[in-house]
């Protein structure tokens, strides 16, 4: 009998897992109202949606709204990055497209970076001087 | 003649089943299970939208204004509907998997208690935005 080992290489699915997992409760449970709402129903004239002047956006900005400026971005735009990085991730691989560890790279690679944009623009809107 | 030949050599050639690429069209189940894959694409395209917003609010109102009639264009709107509907069938799927990992609850009730978080959610964003 081979003899165990007792110390395997530890697999980071768990992490891409977890944030997949993640993303698909925020893309499930927060994107639907979002999507409805600015993606269709606000172009189209239906809301009045007065905070979404400019000014008044940037005045909402302006009045401590950080913390939870922050946790909308996280939950809103980077988890669902992460989420669909893993799912077209695993889709090539059904699509029978061997990109093997290039693949995945670009994937979450493009995820990560793309979050941290995401972020980073959240930081000049907060850091913005009110017009 | 040529069966016999192959019988003939001295190890049989192994068998490999050949799978295409499409192999998710040949069922109902597959082709769902592709779907609620794909729905990560125009999800995306929604990301996108959310950051451009980003980006337009960190510039100028000039910019604002255009984001806005970026979004008001048809494709757009028609992509971002697109982007709902595949939104709520990732939710079918993912509110029903969850009582199977960890049956908390009785399943039903589990589900309907997902369906009116997002419900929930729905409802505050309409409330803040400022129901025409």
């Amino acid at each position: 009998m081979k003899p165990v080992n007792t110390q395997p290489k530890r697999s980071d699915e768990p992490i891409w897992w977890a944030l997949f997992s993640a993303g698909g409760v925020c893309f499930a449970v927060f994107l639907p109202g979002l999507m409805l709402l600015l993606g269709v129903l606000w172009p189209l004239g239906f809301l009045e949606l007065s905070p979404l002047n400019y000014a008044s956006l940037q005045q909402l900005a302006a009045f401590g709204y950080g913390i939870p400026a922050l946790a909308l971005v996280g939950a809103c735009i980077c988890l669902p990055l992460f989420h669909a990085a893993h799912r077209i991730h695993h889709g090539m691989h059904d699509l029978k497209l061997n990109t093997g560890l290039a693949g995945k790279l670009l994937c979450y690679g493009l995820a990560a970076l793309l979050s941290a944009t995401a972020l980073a623009l959240l930081w000049c809107v907060l850091k913005q001087p009110l017009v | 003649m040529t069966e016999q030949k192959v019988n003939s050599s001295s190890t049989p050639k192994p068998y490999h089943s050949e799978l295409s690429a499409f192999w998710w069209l040949k069922h109902r189940y597959y082709l769902l299970y592709m779907l609620r894959e794909a729905t990560v694409l125009p999800l995306l395209f929604f990301l996108g939208c959310l950051m451009y917003g980003l980006y337009s609010l960190s510039q100028s109102e000039q910019h604002w204004l255009g984001f806005v009639a970026f979004m008001q264009q048809g494709w757009v709107i028609a992509l971002n509907l697109l982007a709902f509907v595949a939104s709520l069938f990732h939710a079918k799927t993912f509110f029903e998997l969850f009582p199977r990992v960890m049956p908390l609850a009785p399943a039903a009730l589990m589900i309907a208690g997902q369906w009116l978080a997002t419900l929930g959610v729905a409802t505050v964003l309409f409330l803040m935005l400022g129901a025409g």
